[in-house]
């Protein structure tokens, strides 16, 4: 059982965010009601869906990874017997995490008021792209949107000579699944809270776009440290910091210390052209890098991927291969450590899911259930019976 | 009350994944005493010097991610180093680590160890491989996390070569679900007395968020090309160039009724019409030649007035901000995300806040980054009840640099 065994959570408002905050509490072993519209989650129409299946709601290999361990139930929150019936549930939970956008949650009420008189005790995260309050409160957002909104596309992607590249966006959907994890972090403190001090339910309020702004490393810090504006054509603040063209394929080199930079040195060869005064520590070969990069890329040229990436791992130099997805699925160390894990579905069949991000000695991550079909818990987790259940999805409620 | 209160972390992490992860607790309200020493310096305490007059103090990268903490300078290779840190984490909850694994055992401080001095002690080791597997035992950093995760082959131009994220964001990543960890285990101590050790892998949590990658290996037998800003799904969907140095808007467009729109909002409402881009198919078919309709509207104009025009229209756009834009941002500034806090040897300088609010029990960041040994003495004095003159003795044994 996980260490979140006992905890009751009900998710609405789909999309990635939510959905991996409240993957995570699922996979900790907390009992996560999923709210999806009687159309279903977004997600589910978004794929990578098996060949011939496209569209396939119980069949998109997004849905099943973020569902994991979750019911469905679903409800039209925008009408009055669908928010009855989801008010109805709140009486019982620890948590509601929610991504209805601001201006739609009083409509579906999710209104923070109506919520804490219904459940004091409950603790409400409510996710949103610019937060629940500010001018522009109310501004439309996506992934995308918030990449570009908190400052990291701007030092994404281009590189020297790129300028007509636009800023880039990590692939999938990074801004909300940190989203979604700085949600689980608050919700879970302020739920520890309320344990230990005996405390009340509270919102929490948690901005994507803040979440992105707090974590895009030295962008804010070199702006406000030394006068200079991050940008995708500039250059790094350490070097050697590069993918780089071995003989096989490309490959990352990295020294963050001094240290690291002297073992790889060593490895060369030790070429005369390393002790030359303008390479003579990380900041100095980020300023000459033009002049270094030529000499690090003959010897890389020479050797295999593989010999740089274990030749490193020896040396103490955090190397890397340029990973596939194939790559990942196959490696024997992955292997090991058992962290691609196999899930029967009864539509989407046996399939290889990413595992557990952490191994908890005393109360293991682990997977109960596959993901819910589309309301498939919707009579069990609101108690209906057949006649009223027909009755409620006639009427689209359901 | 702050909602961690009471909860003290005893911090060995260092660089940026575990520093970031315990920065998470310090915002709940924790107790987080970093033990650090010169000896073997946090290297972002390097990275980069305001004004760029060199000092351990005086880093940007270390003063934004430990926010909060206290700051105790120990040297942990002697024995009384070492009794000294086991007397702390005897009176703390959750120690955390991010060497490479194994280095906290050779310290003598392995779960095994650290339990027999605090029964329920919760301790998280976050390592780059994980604490067993045939490359446990080898080092890594998270910007090498972005190609070792397959994240890099997966972002990039169309048609170009594989590309960072622009951050090491391996390191956030692997903070961020450590932080859950910490405190998923610290419910369960809370509801059964129980604590427990945590091995979270940097490798492993950055592949956890990789499944529109991972899916697609498995359903399909491949990875999905890369395809720089564009959406698996929806188009347009961009990032489109405006007029003035380096000026970007991004748009999401996400329906039919939304197109319409926007073709309206660009003055082009013939295209909402033209059947190479009348369905979301063809739309996706034609998405270079819609791009550079966009994109003709877009470059003449003002990146602002291009986002507020299509979002008076409903569509999802932005510009795509840096960091001069972000620290003078209105939106920003209202929500109160910066923190200002004056700090002794680098006076006031913006910061990255908290990026959630609390409305029962507010949170803020109420103490800068810790000068390095800053607490020391407090720490001494006020969690393990040592006396002035002590203390004195050890640092003349030169303890405490």
């Amino acid at each position: 059982m996980g260490p979140l065994a006992g905890m009751r959570v009900i998710e609405a408002g789909g999309g990635a965010a939510v959905g991996y905050g409240t993957k995570l509490l699922a996979d900790l072993g907390a009992d996560v009601v999923k709210l999806e519209p009687p159309e279903g989650d977004e997600t589910r129409r978004r794929g990578p869906f098996p060949p011939g299946a496209e569209g396939h709601a119980e069949r998109g290999g997004l849905f099943l990874y973020l569902n994991t361990n979750k019911r469905s139930v679903t409800l039209d929150l925008t009408t009055s017997r669908g928010r009855a019936l989801f008010h109805a549930l709140l009486g019982d939970m620890d948590l509601l995490m929610h991504s209805v956008p601001p201006p739609e949650m009083a409509a579906q009420g999710l209104d923070w008021q109506t919520v804490h008189a219904l459940n004091p005790r409950l603790v409400q995260c409510s996710i949103s792209r610019f937060g629940q309050s500010g001018p522009r409160r109310d501004w439309k957002g996506s992934d995308l949107i918030s990449s570009a909104a908190g400052g990291w596309a701007t030092v994404t992607g281009g590189g020297p000579g790129g300028e007509d590249l636009p800023p880039l966006k990590a692939f999938g959907q990074q801004a909300d699944y940190q989203g979604g994890l700085h949600a689980a972090t608050a919700a879970l403190g302020v739920l520890l809270g309320r344990e230990r001090h005996g405390s009340g339910g509270q919102h929490i309020d948690v901005s994507i776009q803040e979440v992105v702004l707090s974590f895009i490393e030295m962008t804010i810090a070199h702006h406000a440290y030394g006068g200079r504006v991050a940008s995708r054509l500039g250059g790094k603040v350490l070097q050697p910091w590069a993918m780089m063209e071995a003989k096989d394929g490309y490959v990352f080199i990295l020294c963050v210390q001094d240290v690291e930079w002297q073992r790889f040195v060593e490895w060369m060869g030790n070429p005369e052209w390393a002790s030359w005064e303008i390479f003579a520590d990380r900041f100095k070969r980020a300023e000459t890098w033009d002049v270094l990069r030529p000499f690090i890329a003959e010897w890389v040229a020479q050797h295999t991927v593989e010999e740089i990436y274990t030749g490193g791992l020896a040396r103490k130099l955090a190397f890397a291969p340029i990973s596939t997805m194939g790559d990942l699925l196959a490696s024997e160390h992955l292997k090991q450590r058992g962290f691609f894990a196999v899930l029967g579905h009864p539509e989407a069949g046996e399939l290889t899911y990413p595992g557990a991000p952490w191994k908890f000695s005393a109360t293991p991550w682990e997977l109960r259930r596959p993901a819910p079909l589309l309301g498939q818990h919707t009579a069990e987790v609101l108690g209906l019976d057949a006649g009223t259940l027909a009755r409620l999805k006639e009427e689209r409620v359901v | 009350m702050r909602p961690l209160e009471g909860i003290r972390v005893c911090d060995f992490t260092w660089v940026w994944a575990g520093p970031f992860g315990t920065l998470q607790l310090a915002h709940l309200g924790a107790d987080v005493i970093k033990i650090e020493s010169s000896k073997r310096l946090d290297t972002v305490r390097g990275l980069v010097p305001a004004d760029n007059q060199p000092g351990v103090n005086r880093a940007g990268y270390f003063n934004q991610y430990n926010q909060g903490k206290r700051s105790v300078a120990l040297d942990l290779t002697t024995a009384e180093g070492k009794q000294i840190a086991l007397e702390l984490v005897a009176k703390s909850d959750v120690v955390a680590e991010n060497f490479s694994a194994g280095v906290l055992e050779r310290l003598g401080f392995g779960y095994e160890e650290l339990r027999k001095v605090k029964p329920d002690i919760i301790v998280i080791s976050l390592s780059g491989y994980g604490a067993s597997g045939p490359l446990s035992p080898y080092i890594s950093y998270g910007p090498a996390q972005v190609p070792m995760s397959g994240l890099a082959a997966l972002t990039g131009y169309a048609g170009g070569p594989p590309m960072e994220v622009g951050i090491s964001y391996g390191d956030p990543n692997a903070g961020i679900h450590g932080a859950v960890a910490i405190l998923a285990a610290l419910w369960h101590r809370q509801r059964t007395g129980e604590g427990q050790f945590i091995d979270e892998s940097q490798w492993e949590a950055a592949i956890a968020v990789l499944p529109e990658g991972v899916m697609a290996q498995v359903m399909q037998g491949e990875q999905p090309e890369r395809a720089g800003n564009r959406d698996l799904l929806h188009a347009p969907h961009g990032i489109f160039r405006c007029a003035g140095d380096d000026a970007w808007v991004a748009l999401a467009c996400r329906t039919e009724a939304e197109f319409a729109a926007l073709c309206r909002v660009i003055e082009r409402p013939d295209l909402s019409a033209d059947p190479r881009y009348a369905t979301l198919a063809a739309r996706k078919h034609n998405e270079d030649a819609l791009e550079s309709e966009i994109s003709a509207w877009t470059r003449t104009r003002d990146r602002w007035q291009v986002a507020e025009a299509l979002q008076a229209a409903s569509l999802a756009a932005h510009p795509a901000m840096t960091s001069a834009d972000l620290v003078a941002d209105p939106h920003l500034r209202a929500r109160g995300i910066f923190v200002e806090l004056p700090h002794a040897e680098v006076g006031v300088r913006t910061h990255v806040g908290i990026p959630w609010h609390l409305s029962e029990t507010p949170c803020t960041v109420q103490v800068p980054a810790p000068l390095l040994g800053e607490h020391t003495d407090e720490v001494l004095r006020d969690v393990l009840g040592y006396a002035d003159q002590p203390i004195e003795r050890l640092r003349e044994r030169g303890l405490f640099s």
